[in-house]
């Protein structure tokens, strides 16, 4: 009996086998139809138009960026949106109060949503906003900032390495406001995979929720749980099951018995508008995340023999940063060769499959992240990810690498002083001197502060560039790199969106101007066919996950990890470096002990250098994995 | 010996009043509830014997002030200074009239050494090169306690409870604290790896008011009223601490039955000292309660209790509550950290004795309620949770000559789904737990913060239940938790008169794992914690309670759920160990 029973259940589990192995293979076919965009927005219309909404934006985009279609439901008036914090904060400091089309924010919330998500975490923008704050959480007295502070400036229209133009293409492509913590944008999903993002902006405000401890009924996260509905993430992946430090992330504050409606309306195809350098009229299929067409597409074991990384494309099936040798150190003068930057590129890829996730369900899933390795001029020279990466980790591992490389560099202090003062819009935004942040650093970290050779983390750079100093203390200050907390906010960090924000601000007009290197510091002088990327050609990060690269005491270039918890970024670039050193033994590998940001003392504190995780392997009780290296 | 005098002084007091009023005839000796004794005629008097003095006689006689300082006449003198001996500031004589004072003073000195899971902090690192989570784990702890207590007693406590009693007992603390990391201590990490703090706390401040006598053998109901202790079991497994409630209290039929009836609020604590804090909000938090005892049931030498207590906590409505280092404290820096309220109601059926030579503890808890907004599950509305949870323990022992040899037990269940709205795991309202080697075993006194899990401990300071609460003394309690399961024997052994050692060895484990999985995002191999071993000595130089001199220490073998999550012993971690030296002095 017990035997028959037995046979009888291994019987179903090797047919469910099967059943599951083929549902994942179709289920990584999953894209979103031009049918699903009706639905979608035809969702959001009904709930609009039952909440008396006369007018608004929603933009619906595919897991690599592109813009599926951006609907417009009065397109008589164009909707406008506010930026704010909702602390008051006036017009003249970074993107607080400035107004622009709603459509910019429609499209930059369903960006963020289909970016931060993956098949093992869904987030959304409510996710966000809370990982970018002044505390994490939002309000709780003495707790460091977001464990993402920053990365709200990520996928910027400026950036080198996203997509750029209206035409559907390759991915992953550039936002107009990088990632939004605005509440109304949310993954979309089919077959457990994320398909895209749904981004509402109805209620004109663009914003963030700074107080977490009730339950909101935003206009527009309420127009967006409608427009999701069959659309909607797997329960078990939701923000709302992942936990960072014990606490659950949040996913939204309302769900499906807040909203009032349950059929879609019609969609008037012409208010699907035309967002000038983002998206053409009308509205589209979203690509296969995976394919040659999305951008992003597995190595097929050709560049990374070892591993199952997958790669980005450009389109036509050409790897985009495949394995090269440094241009400036060229390998002859203690560059790293491309197999230098191959391997440590590799090596960290290693350590994520191994890395127990901290943002991903079910419980035991490998960290999913996108390494990058620069030169010591900025250039990439290698760039992979494991299959399921959320792609906001893409650009943002290119700029942890390259804001590594910055502080590390004894040129900074120099470079960042000969900007002058920036007048964006006249009367109105004015940006100082980035000589300032440069004294405030000297200031607090000694008269030689980024011109003599300590080698920073991404993790120290965020300890500087908060508005609390130390982190999440108040009644001291803010950190040099970061404004005055009576102005600072997620939309005016400091020198992070000084440096950028220049560009965002030409680019509001809707001019389709081409990427120009996002700052204006100088130019790498790098030989090369080329133009080299500026300094920070994809902007200034500044939460942790990489590293910059020595060859004994000569800075040669920088890793920058992202996409899983900030310790498991920190760990998977600082092990793989290490452990790329030691297979290597050509003399490249982490900055010497002695000369790293935590020997430092900044206002008396010491800086951080890197954070290994706690229990950082699958399988395995290792700790303390990094101490020593 | 000191109770001795007391008697043997009352005997003469009462030998005395009988002279003076000897003017009736003898009367046989009387007991309550007993037929009176027949009169027995004595034997003839020997006729070579003195003769007896005389009735009707005058008698001689010293005069002494009251019956109370008779025995001065035979040479013992009052002094105050000894508490030992016959003392008027020990109660041991009216001040005035019926008024007796009672002064105490207990000097309670620990010096703690112990190694514990410490994270390196978080902004800022003590040390160069700390580029893992986990940091450096010694520590040590000098802590004084200056207990001072002065009791107003009216009534002849001999054989009856007082009449009335007022009672201050104001403690005064010091305590000085270092550790390896920043950021352990306070939360800001400025402030560096050692602290030091001080505190006078409010321990008792009561009336207590003696209603009636209800029968001969002095059964009586009585009222207190104002801070004062309480505990609610034999072991402290559900509340032990000094808190402001009223309590009716009394016996029945003989002593074998004694109830308390009461309510209490709880007043915030001091962080550092675990002593009352004045001057704080009044947590909005009460406990109504009563219990009954019934001794010698079912047999002579087992006393039977049971309990029902209503513990109602409105902090859902409150601010956040940061304690002095800066920490959250309330809501729980853990889930949603939604703040939540709760009503639990705890059954509770306990016994401690013994059945013949085999003596015997047992205690058996059921909690059920709710709370009112589910840590993990109120994501768009509060999610109410239904608490069903339940506690049992059982400590048998038994003596062989100078040796006890005992065996432990317990189990408080756990949750196996945070996310669905049932809370199945066990927590108490404040727990104090005399049990497994209490404060002397790693477990119970160290607090094993949940790293890298949120802002709670796994098991707090003087507690064994794996509660994931933010600290016993500011905490709500949390019936989301794994759960405990500890199984262990231990032994006394009266080497002297004044030195006993004693050894415990218990297994320590989650009942169930998936809260901690959740938290940390991370599958656990095992549920077990380990092995928690320890010896303790208690020495009594001078074979009283005077001076007691006490060490022990302690160390955890970390089981596999425990390396899951800490850095053991090992190549990665060290062990973890609690030393402590304890000297108490009381007057």
């Amino acid at each position: 009996m017990s035997r028959t029973l037995r046979f009888s259940i291994r019987q179903v589990l090797t047919s469910l086998a099967v059943v599951i192995v083929f549902l994942a293979a179709s289920a990584q076919a999953q894209h979103l139809t031009v049918d699903d965009v009706d639905r979608v927005v035809g969702q959001a219309l009904a709930e609009a138009a039952s909440r008396g909404v006369s007018n608004g934006s929603i933009a619906v985009t595919d897991r690599v960026g592109n813009i599926l279609g951006v609907y417009v439901i009065d397109t008589s008036v164009a909707p406008m949106l506010t930026v704010s914090s909702g602390r008051g904060i006036p017009l003249g400091n970074g993107l607080e109060q400035i107004e622009l089309p709603a459509v910019f924010g429609s499209l930059a919330k369903a960006l963020t949503s289909a970016y931060l998500s993956s098949s093992g975490n869904a987030f959304s923008t409510r996710t966000a906003s809370l990982i970018v704050q002044e505390n994490f959480y939002p309000g709780e007295q003495g707790q460091p900032g977001g464990p993402l502070s920053g990365v709200q400036f990520s996928q910027l229209p400026c950036s080198d390495l996203l997509q750029f133009g209206s035409e559907f293409g390759p991915g992953p492509r550039r936002s107009p406001l990088g990632l939004s913590a605005d509440p109304g944008g949310f993954p979309l999903y089919k077959g457990g995979v994320v398909v895209g993002g749904v981004g509402v902006m109805a209620d004109g405000t663009y914003g963030l929720d700074a107080m977490v401890s009730d339950y909101d009924r935003n206009l527009d996260e309420l127009i967006a749980t409608a427009a999701l509905r069959g659309f909607e993430s797997p329960v078990d992946i939701r923000a709302n099951r992942i936990t960072v430090e014990g606490k659950v992330f949040r996913y939204s504050d309302v769900d499906l018995a807040d909203v009032n409606t349950n059929t879609p309306s019609l969609v008037n195809l012409a208010n699907y508008v035309k967002v000038a350098g983002y998206a053409p009229a009308g509205r589209r299929a979203g690509s296969i995340f995976g394919t040659i067409t999305s951008g992003v597409r597995p190595d097929g074991r050709r560049d990374y023999p070892a591993l199952d990384v997958w790669v980005l494309d450009d389109g036509q099936g050409a790897t985009r940063y495949a394995p090269r040798a440094a241009l400036a150190p060229v390998p002859a003068a203690g560059g790293l060769s491309a197999l230098e930057a191959q391997t440590i590129v590799s090596d960290a890829l290693t350590i994520a499959f191994r890395a127990r996730a901290q943002i991903r369900r079910p419980l035991g899933s490998h960290a999913q992240v996108t390494v990058s390795v620069v030169d010591a001029e900025s250039n990439v020279l290698s760039l992979a990810r494991t299959p399921d990466a959320p792609v906001f980790g893409v650009d943002v591992s290119l700029q942890k690498a390259r804001s590594a490389l910055f502080f590390s560099r004894p040129t900074s202090a120099a470079e960042l002083r000969a900007i002058g003062q920036q007048v964006l819009i006249p009367g109105v935004l004015t940006i100082a001197p980035l000589g300032s942040y440069v004294d405030a650093m000297q200031q607090f970290v000694g008269p030689e502060a980024l011109s003599n050779g300590i080698a920073y983390a991404e993790r120290s750079v965020g300890n500087l560039a908060r508005p609390f100093y130390p982190d999440g203390l108040t009644g001291f200050g803010n950190g040099p790199l970061a404004r005055p907390y009576s102005v600072w906010s997620p939309f005016n960090t400091g020198l992070q969106l000084d440096l950028v924000l220049g560009d965002i601000v030409a680019r509001l007009d809707g001019s389709e101007r081409a990427p120009q290197g996002c700052t204006a510091l100088p130019q790498a002088s790098s030989p090369s066919p080329t133009p080299g990327p500026t300094r920070l050609a994809n902007g200034l990060q500044i939460f942790a996950g990489g590293v910059p690269i020595y060859r004994g005491e000569q800075l040669i270039g920088a890793i920058g990890v992202s996409g899983d918890g900030i310790d498991q970024d920190d760990m998977i670039a600082f092990l793989g470096l290490h452990n790329a050193a030691q297979r290597l033994a050509t003399g490249v590998g982490n900055a010497p002990a002695a000369r790293r940001a935590d020997t430092v003392a900044a206002s008396g504190v010491n800086l951080r250098y890197v954070n290994c995780p706690v229990t950082p392997f699958l399988g395995s009780r290792e700790q303390r994995v990094c101490v020593g290296k | 010996m000191r109770r001795q005098i007391i008697i043997l002084c009352l005997a003469l007091a009462s030998t005395q009043q009988a002279y003076a009023t000897d003017d009736q005839d003898e009367q046989a000796r009387r007991r309550p509830g007993r037929p009176e004794q027949e009169r027995r005629d004595l034997p003839p008097i020997d006729p070579n014997a003195i003769a007896p003095p005389a009735r009707i006689l005058p008698r001689e006689t010293i005069p002494v002030p009251d019956r109370w300082r008779i025995i001065e006449s035979v040479g013992v003198k009052d002094n105050w200074l000894d508490p030992y001996n016959q003392n008027t500031l020990k109660a041991d004589r009216p001040v005035f009239d019926d008024w007796f004072v009672n002064l105490a003073a207990i000097s309670d000195t620990v010096y703690e050494l112990r190694a514990l899971p410490t994270p390196v902090g978080f902004q800022s690192s003590a040390r160069a090169g700390s580029v893992d989570v986990f940091g450096q784990e010694d520590q040590n702890v000098f802590n004084q306690n200056l207990i001072t207590s002065l009791s107003l007693i009216k009534g002849d406590t001999a054989f009856k409870p007082p009449d009335l009693e007022f009672r201050l007992t104001p403690v005064l603390n010091y305590s000085r604290v270092k550790v390896q990391e920043d950021r352990v201590l306070k939360i800001d990490p400025r402030a560096g790896t050692k602290r030091t703090d001080g505190h006078i706390g409010i321990q008792e401040l009561f009336v207590d008011y003696h209603i009636r006598n209800i029968s001969d053998r002095f059964d009586f109901d009585s009222i207190r009223v104002g801070i004062q202790p309480l505990t609610l079991d034999f072991r402290g497994f559900l509340f032990q601490d000094q808190q402001p409630g009223i309590r009716l209290f009394g016996t029945r039929d003989n002593n074998l039955w004694q109830y308390n009836i009461g309510w209490f609020k709880r007043l915030e604590k001091d962080t550092n000292s675990g002593l009352n804090t004045f001057g704080s909000k009044v947590r909005d938090d009460e406990l109504f309660f009563a219990n009954l005892y019934h001794q010698d049931f079912p047999v002579v030498g087992y006393t039977v209790q049971g309990v029902f207590a209503y513990n109602r906590n409105r902090e859902g409505n409150d601010k956040p509550f940061y304690d002095s280092n800066g920490f959250l404290q309330r809501p729980a820096s853990l889930g949603t950290e939604r703040p939540s309220g709760y009503d639990v109601y705890y059954a509770g059926f306990n016994g401690d004795g013994h059945f013949g030579r085999l003596n015997l503890t047992h205690s058996i808890y059921a909690a059920f309620g709710d709370i009112s907004a589910n840590s993990f599950t109120s994501v768009t509305r509060n999610e109410k949770a239904k608490i069903r949870s339940y506690f049992a323990a059982v400590e048998p022992s038994m003596d062989f000559d100078w040796i006890r040899l005992r065996a432990q037990a317990l189990y408080a269940s756990g949750d196996g789904n945070p996310f669905d709205n049932h809370a199945r795991g066990f927590d108490a309202i404040f727990e104090n737990p005399q049990f497994a080697g209490a404060e002397t075993s790693f477990w119970i006194r160290q607090p094993v913060p949940l790293i890298g899990g949120g802002g709670v401990a796994m098991s707090v300071r003087n507690g064994m239940l794996i509660n994931l609460r933010t600290s016993k003394e500011h905490g709500q309690s949390n019936f989301i938790n794994p759960g405990t399961v500890l199984l262990g024997a231990g032994a006394d052994f009266d080497v002297l008169p004044e030195l006993r050692i004693s050894a415990n060895l218990n297994h320590i484990s989650m009942a169930k794992k998936e809260v901690i999985e959740v938290l940390r995002n991370q599958p656990l191999t095992s549920k077990s914690v380990g092995w928690d071993a320890s010896v303790a000595t208690i020495y009594r130089p001078t074979f009283i309670q005077n001076v007691v001199f006490r060490a022990s220490a302690a160390t955890l073998f970390g089981g596999g759920g425990f390396k899951d999550l800490f850095a053991v012993d090992g190549d990665s971690g060290k062990r973890f160990y609690s030393v402590l030296f304890n000297l108490i002095l009381t007057y």
